[in-house]
């Protein structure tokens, strides 16, 4: 047990000190899932709100396709995308593996079923008078769709912050594509799977907090905006 | 000029029928209320007039133009209130800002939405920065009520306004609703089961029934069942030993509905004061009203479950002889009953 003691203080210890390789993981982090979410998010809002708004022919099949996505494995998403992006895929011209985008490529296909199947049922949950409301006070089309919209805004606001924990968490796909390169693509999770290897636990305990700090941090951004 | 001509209109939930109508025009300023059982049709209607669904088939024109959802001629002229009034996720007073926002419509805003909420009775200094979960039932539904009069809307739909909320908000919609149409001389076009205040307030009522216009006016409507009495009469028992008799009976008598208008019955205080050649119900005087439309003073009298509105001459109050909790006789001829 003294091990894991010793590995909390010493998390404190480099946090404080302002370790470089403590740091340039969280930074790798922060800029990768980011560019990940922003992805998912431009392209999953629209798609949930579709999904979940419209009535289509084939809307139960597609929603069955997006919910079986929910379950992909990380490391089957790590190999495709390594599949597409190295010399020999269809996309080795672009020189992505290996590199943060290459990663936030893979954490978008993870993120995306989230974002596209939790915003679909936060607007299929809306109030079904919400449009007889709207329509009563006078709302033309576009103004149906985007005040629709804000009134999802918490079920949405949920399904970002799921989808945020997924991406921040995962190691399969910043593993495999962005293979672990120190000062480079080496990401938290990453960095705490190599450390842990070693047997070098407080780096990995210290990786460990900040990834819980980030969250914390997340979540209080979303509850003051549920305030909204 | 009519402000709403509906045409052949039919609509279907689920392909089965709830709404139809041949021909149904209604004027501008006027004060209609919409009354039925439940499921008559009253809610589709409101909500056809209102815009929010079109018809399967038919047209409606609105002020002389064929109408539509969505039509500029028609959005934010024509506020529907639902039976269950949705608030959106915001203060009371961004909820009556909505229609003044998104219709770009920002002359004297704070004033217009400050003067809605008192409408209804909603202090604004107290109410307009609650966020919409601080409010009861019956604070919600004003402020919704405030979200449509703040429009200063041509026609105000009102689908049960008064239901679901204590007596005091029902009230206060009352007059807010009222006080609309004094101001701005909005229609207002009211479904409500409260049919004495429709019918003492309204300039005139629309009777509706599995999806049919039953006529206008004050009528009592009687559903049955019928026992037929032989030489086409008809009898529906309203007590034990008092029977509603109809002339000319209709071929399908499982489905049939009569109705006698109030400007056929006649009030008596003894059975000797009835005409002979008229049919007589004896029953107890429940309430006196004034119709304020036209002044006239109005009895209803219960026979039974079924509750007969009568018009008496201002004469035939004096003397005290038809008090509510009197017994009355009702009169009127079995040839008038009109059959659906």
């Amino acid at each position: 047990m003294d091990f894991i003691l010793q590995g909390f203080f010493e998390a404190i210890r480099l946090l404080l000190a302002g370790d470089p390789e403590t740091y340039s993981a969280v930074f790798a982090t922060v800029k990768v899932s980011s560019m990940a979410m922003a992805a998912s998010l431009v392209m999953g809002i629209p798609l949930g709100f579709a999904l979940g708004h419209f009535t289509f022919p084939g809307k139960r099949q597609v929603r069955l396709v997006v919910d079986t996505l929910l379950s992909l494995p990380t490391v089957f998403i790590g190999l495709i995308v390594y599949a597409f992006l190295s010399r020999q895929g269809p996309l080795g011209h672009m020189g992505l593996l290996f590199t943060l985008p290459g990663v936030a490529i893979g954490q978008t296909i993870l993120a995306l079923p989230v974002v596209i199947a939790l915003s679909a049922t936060a607007v299929e949950s809306m109030d079904a008078d919400l449009r007889t409301n709207l329509l009563s006070l006078g709302a033309n089309r576009h103004q149906l769709l985007l005040s629709s919209l804000w009134e999802a805004r918490h079920g949405i606001l949920a399904a970002a912050v799921t989808a945020y924990g997924r991406v921040m968490t995962e190691v399969g796909i910043s593993m495999m594509v962005g293979g672990n390169i120190k000062w480079h693509t080496r990401t938290i999770t990453t960095a705490i799977a190599l450390e842990t290897s070693k047997g070098m636990f407080a780096m990995g305990i210290a990786l460990g907090l900040v990834l819980l700090l980030i969250a914390f941090g997340a979540n209080i951004a979303v509850s003051f905006l549920r305030r909204k | 000029m009519d402000l709403y001509q509906l045409k052949n209109i039919t609509h279907a939930y689920g392909g089965r029928p709830v709404l139809t109508i041949d021909r149904l025009n209604l004027p501008a300023g006027t004060l209609l209320g919409l009354c039925g059982p439940n499921g008559s049709g009253k809610s589709t209607l409101l909500r056809l007039l209102g815009f929010v669904e079109r018809p399967d088939r038919g047209t409606i024109q609105f002020n002389g133009r064929p109408a539509a959802l969505f039509d500029d001629h028609v959005r934010g002229k024509v506020a529907l209130l639902p039976q269950s009034a949705y608030l959106l996720k915001r203060s009371v007073s961004s909820n009556v800002a909505y229609g003044l926002r998104i219709a770009k419509d920002r002359r004297d805003a704070p004033a217009r939405i400050r003067h809605a909420l008192s409408l209804v009775g909603l202090a604004p200094d107290q109410f307009a920065q609650r966020p919409w979960f601080a409010l009861s039932g019956g604070e919600a539904r004003r402020v919704a009520l405030a979200a449509r009069l703040v429009l200063h809307p041509r026609v105000l739909l009102l689908d049960e306004p008064t239901a679901s909320v204590d007596a005091a908000s029902a009230h206060l919609i009352k007059e807010a609703a009222i006080e609309a149409h004094r101001q701005w001389g909005t229609s207002l076009i009211i479904a409500s089961h409260d049919l004495p205040w429709l019918q003492d307030f309204c300039h005139d009522t629309l009777h509706l029934f599995r999806g049919n216009v039953l006529g206008r006016g004050r009528r009592t409507l009687l559903f049955g069942p019928w026992q037929n009495q032989g030489n086409g009469a008809l009898a529906m028992a309203l007590t034990e030993d008092q029977h509603f008799v109809a002339a000319n009976a209709p071929a399908d008598l499982d489905n049939a509905v009569a109705a006698i208008d109030a400007r056929h019955l006649s009030l008596h205080a003894a059975p000797q004061a009835v005409p002979p050649h008229k049919a007589r119900l004896q029953g107890t005087v429940t309430t006196l009203g004034l119709e304020t439309a036209s002044d006239r003073i109005t009895a209803s009298i219960a026979v039974g479950r079924v509750l007969f509105t009568v018009y008496l001459p201002a004469e035939a109050l004096s003397g005290g002889r038809f008090a509510p909790g009197s017994k009355a006789w009702i009169a009127y001829p079995p040839e008038e009953v009109q059959w659906y």
